[in-house]
């Protein structure tokens, strides 16, 4: 690349990279969400019934797989208990995305006049932070926090228990008339978990990480301390003295215009056996018979040539 | 047949049989786009073996009418689609490119070195930091998470989350990906420089440790072990890369190492990128997410180059020897295009200064890193 097209792409590269952030920077959030739109990870409950227990499984917001909440209810009769769209109970106090599980209507009857239920919300899904807010568009603060008992269960399950009057701020038709019915969800921050997640996540990789890097170097450190005690081993086997090499008697000086002949011989007799074209030289196929006879007469060997080890000679 | 019967039959095939009249501007938008980066692949070498195929794709896709990425009368899949469907979709791609990838990987470097495993961890900084920022704009937790593993400059890894969590944002998140990846040499100089001082680009490290065959052999099982237990999630993508691994390092299956490091990964790469690129119609890829996804690409890798480098610098507080902080860069897992310019820009300060192996090992660290920040993710949302 020429120093100018490098400048250029440079110059083009640097453009693009302030223009992005800014506009990043500068987009306004509004306008983002007016551009997205549609909600991708709407919840959409089915309702099953077993005796007093209604269940309702859905893929709550941010889930990939499929949760049950159970309703029960004590001092009256469950009806029924229907999803209830964000939508109808929007207000700029809350987020939709804080309900992961959406919103639920409870139809509660057989309630004694004026009287209080309690009414069970389980789940595995639910933390000890979950909470439960109802909604009741006749009240001047429409979303409310119910303020209930948040048991842990067995199995990591809690319990939620909220405790409704009939015809108080929580029941939806405002009436003391034996019918409840709480249209409302269970509320868990958005940006608490996602931050929170976020920070442990991050660390459970350093820790990760770090601890597989204390296992890389005790296992470095066992091979390095193996392949040393395997080196000095090999150094204290010597061949034995019987083995030394004979003396090797002077030889007959030979004259300088002897050698010189001797040379230009050798130099004449090699250069005629050497070929004049590029001689290829092939592997001959080993056939597995004759492998492992190899592999035999190289593990007979003394030891300090037996170089056997096959990782090592690949 | 009257003369009225015959321009009414040549009208009708036309309008419902050729292309021409159901044209409109945002294909011939995306079709240039399409040649943007088949230039960027063919003229500038920039990723060819990805942005080619990928940028065939969107050139392909994006005529109207074309039987290739929808479905059939009886609900088959059109030809791009069954490679979507039963590669990107079954989420069976990805994981064969880890194995090819750990068919062809040295892991000497990061044995001989396990603490720039550290600066793996490290380098993932930008990827939760994006997933914060997008977040922020308005996107869901799912595709924060895709939108942020971008950063990990990690091409399967980013398109297997992308899959399994927020498969509309496929194309813009693979393509965000495999370009900024191409851009390593131009995005990191600049905060290598920032971030270092003259005298520290000039540190120069203890040549590496030489590591025996059987250490790098035990090394994928090892590695198994510990990231399949502490993190099952990633288990596909990690246990494809050190079974690759092992093949090679074993010795003893040389075909199929071979197969993997060249033949499959070949075909796998092709598919791959024709999905991806056919992913990107029209209708779905022009509006503001892919430009959104775009901007907060490039801030990823820079944060992730930040953190790399910021990494090294906090190691060097407590470690006897200290380590050339321009190794850090490499934290991204652009293999081994990182880890080439902290060779580079190591050698600017001292031509004598050889990083490169050095490099490698962060290098490798964010493959692992990236893959467990990916695993992370998937464990968050199941």
């Amino acid at each position: 690349m020429t120093k100018i097209t490098n400048r250029f792409f440079k110059r083009t590269f640097l453009t693009l990279l302030i223009s992005s952030l800014m506009m990043v920077a500068l987009m306004p959030q509004t306008a983002v969400w007016g551009a997205f739109g549609e909600d991708l990870e709407k919840p959409k409950p089915e309702f099953t019934r077993e005796g007093d227990v209604i269940t309702a499984k859905l893929i709550p917001r941010a889930k990939s797989t499929s949760v049950s909440i159970h309703f029960q209810v004590s001092d009256g009769r469950l009806i029924d208990v229907e999803g209830m769209d964000f939508k109808e109970a929007e207000h700029p106090s809350v987020d939709n995305k804080d309900f992961k599980s959406e919103l639920f209507m409870i139809k509660i009857d057989k309630v004694s006049q004026g009287g209080e239920v309690k009414v069970s919300i389980t789940s595995d899904f639910f933390s000890s932070s979950t909470q439960y807010w109802v909604f009741n568009r006749t009240s001047k603060e429409p979303w409310m926090n119910a303020d209930v008992q948040n048991l842990s269960l067995p199995d990591l399950v809690q319990k939620l228990v909220v405790s409704i009057k009939d015809g108080g701020p929580m029941d939806s038709d405002g009436v003391a008339d034996g019918r409840i019915s709480i249209a409302g969800g269970p509320k868990d921050s958005f940006w608490g978990y996602a931050l929170g997640t976020l920070f442990i996540r991050f660390f459970g990789i350093f820790l990760v990480l770090s601890i597989l890097m204390i296992g890389m170097i005790i296992s470095g450190k066992v091979f390095q301390k193996f392949d040393r005690k395997k080196a000095k081993m090999a150094k204290e086997i010597q061949l034995p003295p019987a083995a030394a090499t004979p003396e090797i008697q002077p030889a007959e000086t030979v004259g300088s215009e002897l050698a010189t002949a001797i040379c230009v011989a050798l130099h004449l007799h090699l250069s005629e056996l050497r070929p004049t074209a590029t001689s290829h030289f092939f592997t001959p196929i080993i056939s597995p018979w004759a492998r492992q006879g190899r592999e035999r007469i190289m593990n007979a060997r003394s030891i300090p040539t037996n170089r056997g080890n096959r990782l090592q000679n690949r | 047949m009257t003369w009225d019967q015959v321009l009414e039959l040549i009208k009708g095939i036309l309008l419902t049989q050729t292309g021409i009249p159901n044209l409109y501007i945002g294909q011939v938008i995306m079709i240039l786009i399409s040649f943007f980066f088949l230039y960027l692949a063919v003229a500038k070498e920039y990723e060819p073996l990805l942005l080619v195929p990928i940028g065939f794709g969107i050139f392909l896709v994006n005529f109207p009418l074309v039987p290739l990425m929808g479905f059939t009368e009886h609900g088959d899949p059109e030809l791009i689609r069954a490679f979507y469907k039963y590669g990107v979709q079954w989420e069976i791609i990805p994981c064969l490119i880890f194995l090819g990838l750990g068919a062809m990987t040295d892991f000497g470097p990061l044995i001989a070195n396990p603490k720039t495993l550290i600066i793996g961890a490290g380098a993932q900084l930008g990827v939760f930091i994006t997933y914060c920022g997008t977040l922020f704009f308005g996107f869901t937790l799912k595709e924060a998470a895709s939108v942020g593993i971008i950063g990990g400059a990690d091409g399967p890894t980013t398109i297997y989350l992308t899959a399994m969590l927020a498969p509309h944002l496929l194309g813009p998140n693979a393509l965000a990906a495999y370009s900024y990846m191409a851009m390593v040499p131009l995005i990191q100089p600049p905060i290598m420089r920032l971030m270092t001082t003259p005298e520290q680009r000039q540190i120069k490290m203890r040549q590496l440790r030489p590591v025996s065959a059987k250490e790098k052999l035990l090394f994928p099982l090892i590695a198994s072990i510990f990231i399949i237990l502490l993190i099952p999630a990633v288990a596909p993508l990690m246990g494809m890369f050190m079974f690759g691994n092992f093949m090679r390092e074993c010795g003893v299956v040389k075909r199929l190492s071979d197969t993997a490091q060249n033949a499959m990964m070949n075909i796998v790469t092709i598919l791959l990128g024709l999905s991806v690129g056919a992913t990107m119609q029209a209708d779905v890829f022009l509006s503001w997410k892919p430009m959104l996804i775009f901007g907060f690409g490039l801030l990823d890798f820079i944060i992730c180059t930040f953190g790399g480098i910021l990494t090294v610098h906090i190691m060097n507080l407590f470690l006897k020897e200290k380590m050339n902080p321009l190794i850090g860069s490499a934290g991204v897992s652009a293999v081994p295009m990182a880890a080439r310019v902290s060779q580079v820009e190591g050698q600017k300060a001292d031509p004598d200064n050889w990083l490169i192996m050095h490099a490698m090992g962060p290098n490798l660290a964010g493959v692992i890193g990236s893959a467990s920040a990916a695993g992370m993710f998937i464990a968050m949302f199941k």
